[in-house]
């Protein structure tokens, strides 16, 4: 503005790149300081970030569902999630059945547990404590609290680094993993009946939005 | 000498076979060579729990206030205390069994016949013990999963804890079994609508659910065994990606 109508001076203009090269080192700074959490931090900002949007009044339940799964698509590694439920399975699909089998698993996920939006009734989530695992992964051990009493639920996160962000690789609810349930749930499907059976039952299952119960087809 | 040769390759063979079936049952994780008849108990149970069982829990959430249904918990948590305190010594922790029996003196008595779990505030920590976990401290293999009816998840050796546990209950604290029917029913009935939100839960999210029924219940009772509800994760195995 100061210099009115006239064509900047090139310092001007140096220093407006300057000022652009600065912004985007403090987003990129501000990147990297995120980067920096550490596996509990991840875990207390995302129980933060997640509780916020449940106790907001003012969004309906698929504004809730949506930032939601926002908020969990950065903070969980999708992919490693499904290499780990498939387990040696993995490599009989096709790169493409891989890529299926993400996007259905993750589909099949945020349906299930999205649905839980609306039975939110204040309850708190805390961490408890956490601890090193031999491979380098972390756990982070939180309990959620319910207002109305009963017993504390225990929820264990486990996370991976990638490059310099810990990621959620499993949940472990009150003992049970996740992970090792939905690769029970699998590995009898794909090695009795082959991957595209399963990426069937899964999109069978994602298109209805509802529980598929029993599998069809079984030999017993 | 050469029968002696032979004999030693078969035992060598037979070693090799061995370690193979080990290992191929640990590949297979779960061990459920009856699944035929598990899978049609397990429909079985699950038919009585959607037309009979559910229904009445449901009735029973509805008109009974969560703390009235925490109270009937507390109750019959406070009722079974002594056995886990037996358990408790069986399996060689007098600490976990003298704090057992503290519990129940002080819930028995403060707490009204154990409506309250006053116990937990005083910091003396509850357990988890039953006949099966002994039998496993004992040295004692699962065996095969196996799905009975009414009880439902279990294995043979679960099956034969439960059932000393049963009997020793009732000759414990009832003198006939006509009066341990009522209560039970009611501890049943109970248990199931606390239950009901984790149920409907785990049969949507599951693709197969007897199999997420079973993997779930060996879990838990792997972990009940290790008894270590703090520091113990699942297997290292599972988060090793195949490369």
């Amino acid at each position: 503005m100061t210099y009115g109508c006239h064509q900047p001076p090139l310092f001007v203009a140096v220093c407006r790149t300057g000022t652009w090269l600065l912004f985007a080192l403090s987003l990129f700074s501000g990147a990297t300081v995120k980067a920096t959490e550490n596996p509990r931090e991840v875990i207390e900002r995302t129980a933060d970030a997640v509780l916020a949007v449940l106790r907001d009044t003012s969004l309906t339940s698929d504004e809730k569902r949506r930032r939601i799964e926002d908020i969990a698509s950065n903070r969980f590694d999708f992919d490693t999630v499904a290499k780990l439920v498939l387990a040696r399975n993995w490599k009989r699909l096709s790169p493409e059945q891989q890529a299926r089998f993400v996007q259905e698993f993750r589909k099949h996920l945020s349906l299930t547990y999205g649905r839980n939006v609306d039975q939110y009734s204040d309850e708190r989530a805390e961490v408890t404590g956490e601890r090193q695992e031999a491979d380098g992964d972390w756990t982070v051990k939180t309990r959620i609290v319910r207002p109305q009493g009963g017993e504390p639920v225990l929820v264990d996160y486990r996370l991976r680094k990638f490059g310099d962000q810990w990621k959620v690789i499993d949940v472990i609810i009150e003992g049970t993993s996740l992970v090792a349930n939905f690769r029970s749930q699998f590995q009898e499907i794909v090695s009795r009946d082959g991957p595209e059976k399963l990426l069937q039952l899964l999109e069978e299952k994602n298109s209805r939005g509802e529980p598929l119960g029993q599998v069809p087809g079984r030999k017993s | 000498m050469k029968q002696a040769f032979l004999r030693r390759c078969c035992l060598r063979i037979s070693i090799a076979g061995l370690f193979f079936l080990r290992a191929g049952l640990v590949f297979a994780q779960e061990y459920d060579p009856w699944q035929r008849f598990n899978r049609a108990m397990f429909t079985f149970n699950d038919t009585i729990d959607t037309y009979a069982l559910e229904p009445v829990a449901k009735a029973w959430d509805r008109i009974v206030p969560e703390r009235v249904e925490q109270s009937v918990t507390n109750l019959f948590q406070n009722v079974y205390t002594p056995l886990v305190a037996i358990n408790n010594v069986l399996q060689g922790k007098p600490h976990h069994a003298a704090e057992d029996v503290a519990r129940f003196m002080a819930n028995s008595t403060f707490g009204l016949f154990g409506l309250f779990d006053v116990a937990s505030h005083w910091g003396l920590e509850k357990h988890d013990e039953d006949f099966g976990q002994t039998l496993a401290v004992w040295g004692v293999p699962a065996g095969p999963y196996l799905v009975l009816p009414f009880v439902g998840p279990s294995s043979p050796r679960d099956a034969v804890g439960y059932a000393v546990d049963s009997v020793a209950t009732v000759y414990w604290f009832f003198a006939d079994i006509r009066f341990t029917i009522g209560p039970q029913t009611v501890q049943v009935v109970n248990s199931r609508a606390q239950a009901l939100d984790a149920v409907r839960e785990l049969k949507t999210a599951s693709v197969d659910y007897y199999a997420a029924v079973r993997n779930a219940y060996l879990q838990r009772r792997a972990r009940q065994i290790k008894d270590q509800q703090e520091n113990a994760g699942p297997d290292e195995e599972l988060y090793r990606i195949e490369e």
